[in-house]
């Protein structure tokens, strides 16, 4: 298998659909190998983004190349690209044998080669014996992994996902994401990934596109997209984050902005992104992610911390974390996450009780878009 | 075990009583007619007589006659020829309903079902001005000069029949085949591209499997019914034309031989039965439904 196969690289891809505009110049690019997520708002342009990968839709104008070679117009079945859906889209007149020898019979493979190679890749996903039976007698979990080995079992150099564990439940979820994992590391085939899960997209991920509205806002590492995104697009569609709208005070070098929120008062914080943007009186965003806040009964000796008291407004316990819903002066709510250390000698904060928060300038992000 | 047994009496009790009505109704208009019918078959038969005792001779003249062979190898040939051309010309009214034009989807359903609700007479005598000797379609031809002399085969013929036919029914053909096709998602075609099938494999071996439930219905629909056909023939079909239809109603209406009528219309009752039988078993409709 040549490594280098499997590069994926749209250019300004741009659709409408009568007045809509579905897709308004999208671009990005995935290497060979990569598991590459598309994540999203329902009507973001997902689906219609890797309907024109797979040839199914062509696009008002933009390109798509596979391994730098031009396939925009290129029919869906010359393309060496498949496509797992959302319903999983099995034939339903036909057994999971036939379902899934339908790609290596187009392509004319022996039988011989293909009855192996069916009970192999049923193995893998520990339906044996499944063979003969039609796609209504299974449960929904079994019909995406009949779907799956369908769209691999010729080897694509591309595979695209559309929300393929979005119809199933949580258990069967969290099981599958690690069954495609495993399959995408043993398989090493390009995986497209689409989703409007953000806790799927950065568990999945090697890399994330978030889009919102037809365009890509940010491309990046999980990691990244967590920690640093964008705009507050960005930060509140990934993950749970406080965003406080704000006017600048002051601006030092080095990103470090001095912020006035009403209601809080002034605090520290840091900017990534648009930062020459930055100067007094600018309205900007601050988004302080809930898991970053300390909650205390006493404030903080450092003053090097953001700090401002608050009363226990409410207490939701997650197993994992407590989440507290604190109430600021002048109406405000700050979420906080704590992890749930279940420490019996120390009393744990109740309702009504007065606490402080505080947190680093660094997990302070200034948001100018 | 009484307690179950007395549940279970009652339990049939219900059900006999939700079916009586309509097997009462099926046994006064349908089972008894048919079963006099079938019992004045093994009759002795002549004009106009009818003699209790019990004969084979109606199903052997039948089965002897080269008239009437003829007559029964006509309707199986129009009815089939028939039913092939309908749901070839349906195939593609059907996919373009139910795939391209969701605007126009009623404009165009409503186009094809007004047919249905003109006059039968009307539409045959249409036909016949169209088909004719000097009807529109050969003076058109002939003042085009594609042809010197009228065209014979137009109007009383197997064509005529045939044509006629197919203009009575295409709506019965057309309708349940969209609907099949409008069942069958998207997504399940576009998963047969990407695997590498063109068009041509995706309607042979998506659309056309899939649209076997469609197709059945209108088997029954429609085949069925031009089986038994006798007004059209009578009308457009001429001597070379004549369906079974047309024997069995002469047999009962001018020939008066109910026997020889009775037993011409259990053939083909017999014919049927077995072809539906047949339809069934080779669709493996089992499946599907
Ligand atoms: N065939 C179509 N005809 C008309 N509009 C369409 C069509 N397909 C998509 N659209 C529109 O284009 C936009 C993007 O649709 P798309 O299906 O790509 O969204 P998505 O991100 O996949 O959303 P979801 O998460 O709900 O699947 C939507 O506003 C949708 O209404
Ligand atoms: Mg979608």
């Amino acid at each position: 298998m040549d490594a280098a196969r499997g590069g994926l690289r749209v250019e300004n891809l741009y659709k409408r659909f009568g007045r809509d505009i579905a897709l308004d110049g999208v671009s990005f690019e995935i290497k060979p190998g990569e598991f590459f997520s598309l994540l999203g708002p329902s009507g973001c342009g997902k689906t219609t983004t890797l309907r024109i990968i797979g040839g199914l839709l062509t696009p008002d104008a933009g390109r798509v190349y596979l391994n730098d070679e031009d396939i925009t117009f290129l029919p869906p079945e010359k393309r060496d690209i498949n496509i797992v859906f959302q319903h999983y889209a099995l034939f339903p007149h036909l057994t999971v044998f036939d379902n899934v020898a339908f790609g290596p019979r187009r392509q004319g493979w022996p039988e011989k080669r293909i009855k192996e190679e069916v009970g192999r890749l049923l193995e893998m996903v520990h339906l044996q014996g499944y063979e003969h039976k039609y796609p209504r007698e299974l449960s929904g979990g079994e019909q995406q992994r009949v779907a799956l080995i369908r769209a691999l079992i010729t080897r694509p150099q591309v595979l695209l996902l559309d929300e393929p564990l979005g119809a199933l439940d949580l258990k069967i979820r969290q099981q599958l994401q690690l069954e495609l994992i495993n399959i995408q590391d043993a398989f090493h085939i390009t995986f497209v990934y689409v989703t409007h899960d953000q806790s799927e997209a950065l568990a999945m991920g090697d890399r994330i596109a978030v889009m919102n509205e037809g365009r890509i806002l940010q491309i990046g590492d999980p990691r990244t997209i967590y920690e640093n995104p964008v705009n507050r697009f960005v930060a509140y569609f990934i993950g749970n984050t406080n965003l406080l709208e704000g006017k600048v005070v002051e601006v030092q070098p080095g990103g470090l902005a001095r912020v006035h929120i009403p209601g809080i008062g002034e605090m520290w914080g840091v900017c990534r992104h648009h930062c020459d943007q930055l100067r007094p009186g600018l309205s900007v965003a601050v988004s302080v992610r809930p898991e970053k806040i300390n909650i205390s009964r006493t404030p903080p000796d450092d003053p090097g911390y953001n700090t401002i008291a608050g009363m226990v407004q409410d207490i939701i316990y997650l197993g994992v974390s407590i989440e507290y819903i604190v109430r600021l002066e002048q109406g405000l709510t700050l979420r906080v996450f704590q992890q749930n250390l279940a420490d019996d000698a120390r009393q744990l904060i109740t309702w009504d009780e007065i606490v402080w928060l505080y947190w680093l300038p660094a997990h302070a992000l200034v948001l100018v878009e | 075990m009484t307690r179950r047994w007395r549940y279970l009496v009652s339990q049939y009790a219900a059900l006999a009583a939700n079916m009586l009505p309509p097997l009462i109704y099926l046994l006064i208009f349908f089972y008894i007619p048919m079963s006099i019918l079938l019992v004045m078959s093994f009759w002795k038969s002549g004009y106009m007589t009818l003699t209790p005792a019990f004969t084979l001779e109606n199903y052997k003249l039948f089965f002897s006659s080269p008239i009437y062979l003829r007559a029964l190898a006509n309707t199986v040939l129009i009815a089939t020829g028939t039913m092939l051309a309908l749901i070839v010309l349906s195939y593609p009214i059907a996919y373009y309903l139910a795939r391209f034009s969701p605007r126009h989807e009623r404009l165009l359903l409503f186009l094809i079902i007004i047919p249905v609700e003109i006059n039968f007479l009307i539409r045959i005598f249409a036909w016949k001005i169209a088909l004719g000797r000097n009807g529109i379609i050969n003076s058109a031809l002939m003042s085009l000069g594609l042809i010197d002399e009228p065209l014979q085969f137009l109007l009383y013929s197997k064509f005529a029949v045939a044509l006629v036919l197919a203009h009575e029914w295409l709506p019965y053909v057309v309708i349940p085949l969209y609907l099949a096709l409008k069942g069958i998602p998207q997504e399940v075609i576009d998963a047969a591209r990407s695997l590498g099938a063109n068009r041509w494999d995706v309607f042979w071996r998506i659309i056309v499997p899939l649209s076997v439930p469609g197709l059945f219905a209108s088997f029954v629909l429609v085949y069925i019914p031009m089986l038994g056909e006798f007004a059209v023939p009578t009308l457009v079909g001429g001597p070379s034309g004549y369906m079974l239809g047309n024997v069995i109603e002469s047999q009962f209406l001018s020939a008066g031989n109910w026997g020889l009528g009775s037993a011409i219309g259990f053939v083909l009752l017999t014919i049927i039965l077995i072809l539906v039988a047949l339809v069934l078993k080779v669709a493996g409709l089992e499946r599907l439904l």
